[in-house]
């Protein structure tokens, strides 16, 4: 078991960060993206003209699916999932590469849910005033914030952190 | 960058002139009135009273809805639709005058257009109805029966229904057992359920009942049809059939009145032009002879009014008054061309304060530069410019419309310029050196370009606030709020800096002295002003955390960067054989359009979002009332 998990751990822990990253934040995205989709059908409902501005809305928590995505492709690269063979890792480069993901997968996660929480808000503003869309957008884009930060983190840890 | 200045200008005249001189103003189209009621209470304006066209104002909204109506109903059965809008028409006086007292033509558009909407309601419940009643006869379409002879006599009763499919078997049995007076016939049956023909004797009729209420029969009643169920559905058949043509009858009738839609549109607009004008006088005052009217207009235009109201008559008085002091004039701006676009962006926040400062001049270098950082990719940049410039060009859309696409052009450009400073072309599709640095290689320095970036934007917004407070004759405020924060934050940084580091530590102990002496210079106590001036220096964080908020423009032009590369080494598996050239060639555009839709969304959000929430945080003040004159407004008509 030790003399597997030496040979093999690091590249498990790597396959498993980037799991995370690209699964949290899509999940988060899904639910966000999901969520803004409902209250954009019932504006359009009411109002067809309106699908333009609320399909932008629904765009927004949809982004943390794509970064989480990039971390992920980051992993990938790093460890030759595109290349001729696998990377051998040491244990303690794999646990390196697992926590840089954890802020991508997990702030991607909430902060989706949030953003899609406000996205479904500004839907009801366009719903009752068209032309202040904008507004809706930057509540919600004021969550997402803190997803381009964790992206930001996450993808300084691994550039810098893991030498290979 | 200018908020145009406004004077209030008051029109007295007989009221006899009325309405030609809300006529000439119309067309003038420079004045914003305000509604005189509010001030009627006053004193100086004791002898006057609320004016009001409202009879004709009724009126008119009333041709208005069914001139709306009949177009909303032609533009149904109009096949050339919206996309073939011609050209704006030209109307001449007299025939204006003939478009407004059109009313007997325009009833009977009306009229007809309502006819034939009711008629074809009516045409398609009736429809409703048949298909209902052809659905609920189609099971019985083999029973060979009539349905006037299903019925009771005297010693027999036949009755048709159906039973849910799960319990036929069992309720043919219990049916049965009954004995040999009872008949049971199964005529079809679906998924759900079997219908069936029961005869039996009378005697049989409690028995039978029970069994029914077991299995849950339920009757079909069609009492009112005659002969059978084949006939019926052949009959009605027909009849859905003439239906059909009947449908087809109207909609050529409809489309005969498309012939009325340019005619239509032009009543609209005139109706909307004179209900505009008989509108309006519900802001005026009036005396037995004469009217008051009020209204702000800029500045350069008085003059131009002055004439106007010459125009129209001699007896008139015209006094223009700068705003009193606390009175809030509506908000104009004007600006270079180039500068309009970034008018969207503050719009959508709060148009300025009519004291304030309109920022768009300011701001617009920043917005396109950040817009360019987040998008970063040199090919997206050539689509983005040029997409938008053909859509500027063949649409040529106004409006807000208008803005947003010449704000995405210049965003554009400035993404092409960035693109081949960081080397993004397509992502890594072409391979041409970057010219400053690739921020993948270099991610230390891009960080410091952005906070940089961030340093420099804050700056100014706080260089705006001292800019304000001297302007307003606070000169003493510019230097004790952001003379002293200036040189705070100076001094820190080049703290950080060795050969700068003993300016940078005597810098930041003035500043910091002189805020702890001065912040909290509005309160009396002297221990509350040193403790709230001591507090201000908490703002040091608020500051770190705006500027660290400009790492967003690494992160989403790294974004752009990773997605493009993903998109090309996906695409690049594909290769080989003709046919997977041809799904690389298919999957490189849609990767890469979707790539670009995705981050200018992106980028034009978080760009507004670094001037909305950082820069005019610093010093702007929205809050302003748009300037609305009092003005035609078409959509048909050409305009002289």
């Amino acid at each position: 078991m030790t003399d597997f998990m030496n040979a093999n751990g690091g590249l498990i822990l790597a396959f498993l960060g980037s799991a995370i990253s690209v699964g949290f934040a899509g999940w988060g995205s899904v639910i966000g993206v999901g969520m803004t989709g409902v209250a954009a059908s019932g504006v359009v409902t009411e109002d067809p003209s309106n699908f333009g501005k609320t399909l932008l809305l629904q765009a927004l928590p949809g982004t943390q699916g794509i970064y989480g995505l990039l971390i992920g492709f980051i992993v990938w690269l790093k460890i030759g999932v595109f290349g001729d063979a696998l990377v051998s890792l040491t244990l303690q480069q794999g646990w390196v590469i697992l926590f840089a993901c954890i802020p991508m997968g997990l702030v991607g996660f909430t902060s989706a849910i949030y953003q899609g929480k406000a996205a479904a808000a500004g839907c009801a503003i366009v719903a009752k005033r068209p032309e202040e869309l904008s507004k809706g957008m930057v509540f919600a884009a004021m969550v997402e914030t803190y997803a381009v930060l964790a992206l930001l983190a996450s993808f300084l840890m691994l550039w810098f952190g893991v030498k290979l | 960058m200018a908020i145009v200045k406004m004077k209030k200008a008051h029109i007295i005249a007989l009221q006899s002139e009325k309405q030609n001189l809300i006529k000439m103003l119309q067309k003038f189209g420079g004045l914003h009135v305000i509604n005189i009621e509010e001030q009627i209470t006053e004193e100086k304006y004791l002898e006057l009273t609320a004016d009001s066209d409202n009879a004709n104002v009724s009126q008119l909204e009333a041709r208005l809805s069914q001139v709306k109506y009949s177009l909303d109903f032609i533009n149904k059965y109009d096949k050339a639709k919206k996309s073939s809008q011609k050209a704006r028409l030209h109307v001449s006086d007299s025939e204006y005058m003939e478009y407004i007292n059109s009313n007997e033509e325009l009833d009977a558009i009306f009229n007809q257009c309502k006819e034939i909407d009711l008629k074809n309601t009516e045409l398609k419940n009736r429809e409703t109805k048949l298909t209902n009643l052809i659905q609920l006869l189609q099971p019985w379409n083999s029973l060979e029966s009539n349905f006037q002879d299903i019925k009771t006599s005297r010693n027999t009763v036949a009755v048709i229904g159906y039973v849910s499919s799960v319990y036929a078997e069992d309720f043919k049995r219990d049916f049965l057992i009954t004995g040999e007076l009872a008949y049971y016939e199964e005529v079809s049956n679906d998924k759900e359920n079997t219908y069936i023909l029961l005869v039996f004797h009378r005697d049989l009729e409690e028995q039978i009942t029970q069994i029914q209420k077991q299995f849950g029969w339920s009757k079909s009643g069609f009492t009112d049809l005659i002969g059978s169920a084949r006939e019926n559905i052949v009959k009605l058949d027909a009849e859905a059939k003439e239906l059909q043509h009947d449908k087809e009858v109207l909609a050529t009738k409809a489309e005969q009145l498309v012939k009325h839609k340019s005619q239509l549109g032009i009543m609209q607009d005139i109706f909307t032009i004179e209900r505009d004008k008989a509108s309006i006088v519900s802001n005026f005052g009036k005396t037995e002879k004469t009217f008051v009217l009020s209204g702000w207009i800029p500045v350069k235009y008085a003059e131009k009014l002055e004439e106007v109201i010459k125009s129209v008559t001699q007896s008139y008085v015209l006094d223009l008054e700068d705003p009193a002091d606390g009175e809030e004039p509506p908000v104009m701006l004007q600006n270079a061309a180039i500068v309009k676009p970034a008018e969207f962006v503050t719009e959508q926040y709060s148009l300025p304060h009519p004291y304030g400062i309109d920022p768009n001049a300011i701001m617009l270098p920043f917005y396109v530069i950040f817009f360019g950082m987040m998008v970063s990719d040199a090919v997206y940049g050539i689509v983005l410019a040029v997409a938008t410039a053909i859509a500027l060009i063949v649409m040529k859309p106004e409006g807000g419309l208008k803005k947003i696409l010449g704000l995405i052009f210049m965003g554009g450009l400035s993404t092409l310029f960035w693109g081949a400073l960081f080397g993004g072309w397509a992502g890594d599709l072409i391979k041409i050196r970057p010219l400053m640095f690739n921020p993948l290689d270099d991610p230390m320095k891009m960080l410091g370009l952005c906070l940089a970036m961030g340093v420099v934007h804050l700056f100014v917004g706080i260089g705006l606030q001292a800019y304000k407070n001297i302007r307003n004759g606070n000169v003493m405020d510019a230097i004790y709020d952001q003379g002293f924060w200036f040189t705070l934050i100076i001094g820190i940084m080049l703290l950080f800096l060795p050969s700068t580091a003993v300016v940078g530590k005597y810098m930041a102990i003035i500043g910091a002295a002189g805020m702890v002496l001065f912040a909290g210079r509005s309160k009396k106590n002297i221990v509350m002003r040193l403790l709230s001036g001591v507090l201000s220096l908490y703002g040091l964080t608020g500051f770190l955390g705006d500027v660290l908020s400009y790492l967003r423009l690494f992160a989403l032009g790294l974004a752009t960067g990773v997605i493009a590369t993903v998109v090309n080494s996906m695409a690049l598996m594909l290769k080989g054989s003709v046919v997977g050239y041809i799904f690389m060639v298919i999957f490189l555009i849609f990767g890469h359009v979707f790539n670009i839709a995705i981050n200018t969304l992106g980028a034009y959000v978080h760009s507004s979002r670094l001037q909305y929430v950082e820069f005019f945080g610093k010093f702007y003040e929205g809050e302003g009332k748009a300037f609305k004159p009092f003005t035609v407004k078409t959509k048909y008509i050409k305009q002289q």
